[in-house]
């Protein structure tokens, strides 16, 4: 199938939106996390550490919960995802990987992936979170 | 200069008088006035007060236990700057202190003896918050300049008390009739013994730090000549301090061990009840021992006294057992809760003819012993509609019931949010105050919400509303991290599904020729593969077979290579896992989340371990997380339209932990490559998923 542009554009243009997003998202995380919700669409479903959370009026509820955060990102990869898939909704896979420091707890690695999608208007590109997935790597001892 | 008094009578200088200083302000507010001293202007210590010195002929005139040896040397006359108690509670220093506490006590004293008929077997100033802090504001607490203090209930004008000059220590009184005072005017409650003042002139409290007379003022009082009397020991100024920190300090400077009683605030100072002469004076050898922050020593003062309230009225055995039965009827053990409203109408003290009126203390004392004793969790209190109008007696809760979150104290006398410091100690999460008279005094309900909360911080709820967090959010975060689970699949169906093309999808991987996979994936399908980066330590330590090709984007800037590192079509895919070590993974190991599903996608991430069987790193245990995005395929087969491969080193818990179930080795036929049929019928199988999940 025929791509609107060409390879490297594509590339290029799904990694500039993964790089800036993954700056905006820890950061916001960390010290805005009451509008972190505003980087999630309607809709979006996260699952942490097993747990489903769907909707921004749980995800709110979710950070809230959370106790503040420190994280630190020491991996970022980040793919276009196939149309086919996505139905034609733009869509950038972004996978992360570092450390966290939860407020209490010990500091842990952690591994997160995201499904990007782009709300175009006539200025700009917006990426929201339509899917979020978000496990400690030694999830299991507490 | 002349003095006005409460009925408009003119004294000058020369007169006898007792004026006791004057309230509010130059020239307006009340004075009261006794006979037995002359008035005299004096130096002014304080802008709105005037000194008044007070001459008397015969020593035993004294009206008050608070009349001290005048300092000025050469005269006869007891000398006396009577102030009333100084506006700022610190303590002014122009004035000797002796004088100053002998104003003290005689201001309290007097208040004492004139106002607390209807108060009987309490000791509450009534409620009154001090109001030292006030500038310029009388010290007599409540004085607006228009009525008595004392008679709280708009009761009349003060009366002149006319301390009659006697040989005795009774002080006989005038007082206009108030249906208030209740006890008869020629006693004061509970005080008969506390004068000492009949012996040489002497008050009592000459006898600091000399003991002698204080011995011989108990030898003197037959009353309670029993062994065992009780002394009352007084803090001047003692409402500044928390209480535990006070206590705490006498405890620790004291040199014998003593148990406090009946501890309670009157006006400024701290009162509290001992026995034994020996704790007695080792009480007074504190005084000026303790320094507060402001490094004032802190006076301490004793005297023999009546003894307390909740030793006198104290219940019987019979009585305890009663009120013990009738507090279990009101409790709710599976509550912890004690509801003691209306508790001196329960049937079951009227009817054994028991009074228990909480607002007297040895009914409080009883009550918190039974609940120390028989309900040492309790949770929640409620006093509701017992007239409480002072919480004195409830201060000891801290003690007797310091579990209690809970407290209803509703539809109660009390006046003053200040009643609310006498059990600042409790950890209370709950409270209810509607229906005292104190509530109609905020002008708005954030102002009464802030006040409160200056006692209890962590206040959650009061009158029954869920109160808004408080500012200092930050220290109320939650240190719980949500307990995390294993793998979520969604439905059993998607379960099923993702299983066994995992199962398929790593038998070939590990065991197959992955050229076979070829036909996983979507002939456009993207494979990128990372390995972490710490700055700290940026050389790879043995990943370096997948050091080439990863393409962790924190590490790999240039674009052009990020370009070339992400894996198109299905060939290239394929041709660059064949190029990984060879690799088993451990299908037990593996945890995965199913986070995104619609119609045309599914996309999950597994997380394992797995071995690498040959090369420079055999044996190896890595560890990692696999991101797969699919598509529906025929058969109910998943095509791969994204894989993602981050691969880091096992810690030592994951190498430890792998393959501990041994993995189902297959035969060595399957280690050939399949054939293309053979990969369709392992597709379309339904082989029962051995992965642990």
């Amino acid at each position: 199938m025929a791509m609107p542009m060409d390879f490297k554009t594509y590339v290029d243009q799904a990694c500039k939106a993964a790089e800036e997003f993954v700056n905006i998202y820890y950061e916001t995380m960390d010290k805005r996390r009451r509008v972190l919700t505003r980087l999630y669409l309607d809709k979006a479903t996260l699952i942490w550490n097993g747990n489903v959370v769907t909707g921004l009026e749980a995800l709110a509820n979710f950070f809230d919960t959370l106790p503040s955060s420190e994280f630190q990102v020491n991996m970022l990869d980040c793919q276009p995802v196939h149309e086919q898939a996505t139905q034609a909704q733009t869509t950038v896979l972004v996978v992360t990987s570092g450390t966290v420091k939860f407020d209490g707890n010990r500091q842990r690695y952690f591994n997160q992936s995201f499904l990007l999608t782009a709300q175009s208007t006539p200025n700009n590109t917006v990426w929201k979170i339509a899917s979020d997935c978000f496990r400690f790597q030694d999830w299991a001892s507490s | 200069m002349k003095a006005e008094g409460p009925a408009g009578q003119q004294y000058s200088p020369g007169d006898r008088c007792w004026y006791l200083g004057q309230g509010g302000g130059n020239g307006g507010g009340e004075k009261w006035l006794a006979s037995g001293h002359t008035l005299r202007e004096g130096p002014r210590e304080f802008p709105d007060q005037l000194d008044v010195e007070c001459g008397r002929k015969r020593a035993r005139q004294a009206p008050s236990e608070s009349i001290v040896q005048g300092k000025a040397g050469g005269r006869e006359t007891v000398q006396e700057a009577v102030t009333s108690v100084p506006p700022d509670i610190k303590a002014p220093s122009a004035l000797a202190k002796e004088v100053q506490l002998a104003c003290w006590l005689l201001v309290e004293s007097v208040w004492w003896l004139i106002g607390f008929g209807k108060h009987e077997r309490e000791y509450s100033d009534g409620g009154r918050p001090p109001q030292g802090r006030k500038k310029g504001c009388s010290s007599f607490p409540g004085n607006s300049g228009k009525r008595s203090p004392h008679y709280e209930h708009g009761g009349g004008e003060p009366q002149p008390s006319h301390l009659q000059e006697d040989d005795g220590n009774v002080v006989k009184r005038d007082v206009q009739e108030d249906p208030e005072v209740r006890h008869s005017p020629c006693t004061i409650p509970g005080n008969e013994r506390t004068v000492g003042w009949h012996s040489e002139g002497h008050m009592h409290m000459t006898v600091w730090g000399n003991r002698k007379p204080l011995e011989r003022e108990m030898r003197e009082n037959t009353q309670d000549g029993t062994p065992g009397s009780w002394f009352r020991v007084t803090i001047p100024y003692g409402v500044k301090y928390d209480r535990t920190w006070l206590m705490n300090s006498i405890q620790r400077h004291c040199s014998v061990p003593f148990t406090p009683v009946d501890f309670h605030f009157m006006h400024t100072g701290a009162e509290f009840f001992v026995q034994e002469a020996s704790t007695a004076s080792a009480l007074m050898d504190v005084s000026n021992k303790i320094c507060d922050e402001e490094s004032r020593k802190i006076p301490v003062f004793v005297s023999p006294s009546a003894a307390p309230y909740s030793v006198q009225d104290k219940l019987k055995p019979e009585e305890m057992e009663q009120l013990k039965l009738t507090l279990s009827k009101r409790f709710d053990v599976s509550q912890q809760a004690l509801d003691l409203r209306r508790l001196r109408v329960d049937p079951g003290l009227l009817g054994h003819d028991i009074d228990i009126i909480l607002n007297q203390r040895s009914c409080m004392a009883a009550t918190l012993q039974i609940i120390k004793k028989n309900f040492p969790e309790l949770l929640s209190l409620n006093l509701s509609s017992n007239k409480l109008y002072q919480l004195d007696g409830l201060s000891d809760i801290i003690q007797m019931a310091p579990t209690v979150k809970i407290l209803n104290l509703s539809k109660n006398k009390l006046k003053y949010l200040w009643e609310l410091r006498k059990i600042k100690g409790l950890k209370l999460e709950e409270l209810w105050l509607q229906g005292n008279p104190l509530c109609g005094t905020f002008p708005d309900q954030s102002t009464y919400v802030r006040a409160i909360r200056e006692y209890f911080p962590k206040l959650l709820r009061l009158d029954g509303q869920e109160l808004p967090s408080p500012v200092t959010v930050e220290v109320d975060t939650p240190y719980e991290v949500k307990p995390c689970k294993g793998s979520y699949f969604g439905s059993d169906k998607l379960k099923r599904q993702v299983l066994q093309f995992l199962q398929q999808f790593y038998l070939i991987h590990d065991y197959g020729d992955r050229q076979c996979l070829v036909g996983a994936y979507h002939h456009r399908a993207y494979f990128s593969l990372t390995i972490p980066f710490h700055p700290e330590d940026p050389a790879p330590s043995s990943l370096c077979e997948y050091f080439k090709d990863s393409r962790n984007m924190k590490k790999l800037s240039d674009p052009y290579l990020r370009v070339q590192l992400l894996k198109h079509t299905n060939r290239v895919i394929v041709h660059t896992l064949c190029v990984l070590p060879k690799t088993q993974h451990d299908l037990s190991s593996f945890v995965v989340d199913t986070w995104s599903q619609t119609e045309t996608m599914l996309c999950f991430s597994v997380s394992g371990v797995f071995k690498e069987v040959e090369g420079s790193s055999q044996d190896c245990v890595r560890a990692f997380t696999r991101t797969f995005i699919t598509t529906p395929a025929s058969y109910s087969s998943l095509c791969i339209v994204n894989d993602e491969l981050f691969v880091r080193d096992a810690s030592p818990s994951e190498t430890q932990s792998v393959f501990s179930i041994p993995a189902p080795t297959p035969t060595s036929s399957s280690m050939h490559t399949l054939s293309q049929e053979q990969q369709d019928i392992m597709q379309a199988s339904s082989i029962p998923p051995e992965v642990n999940l």
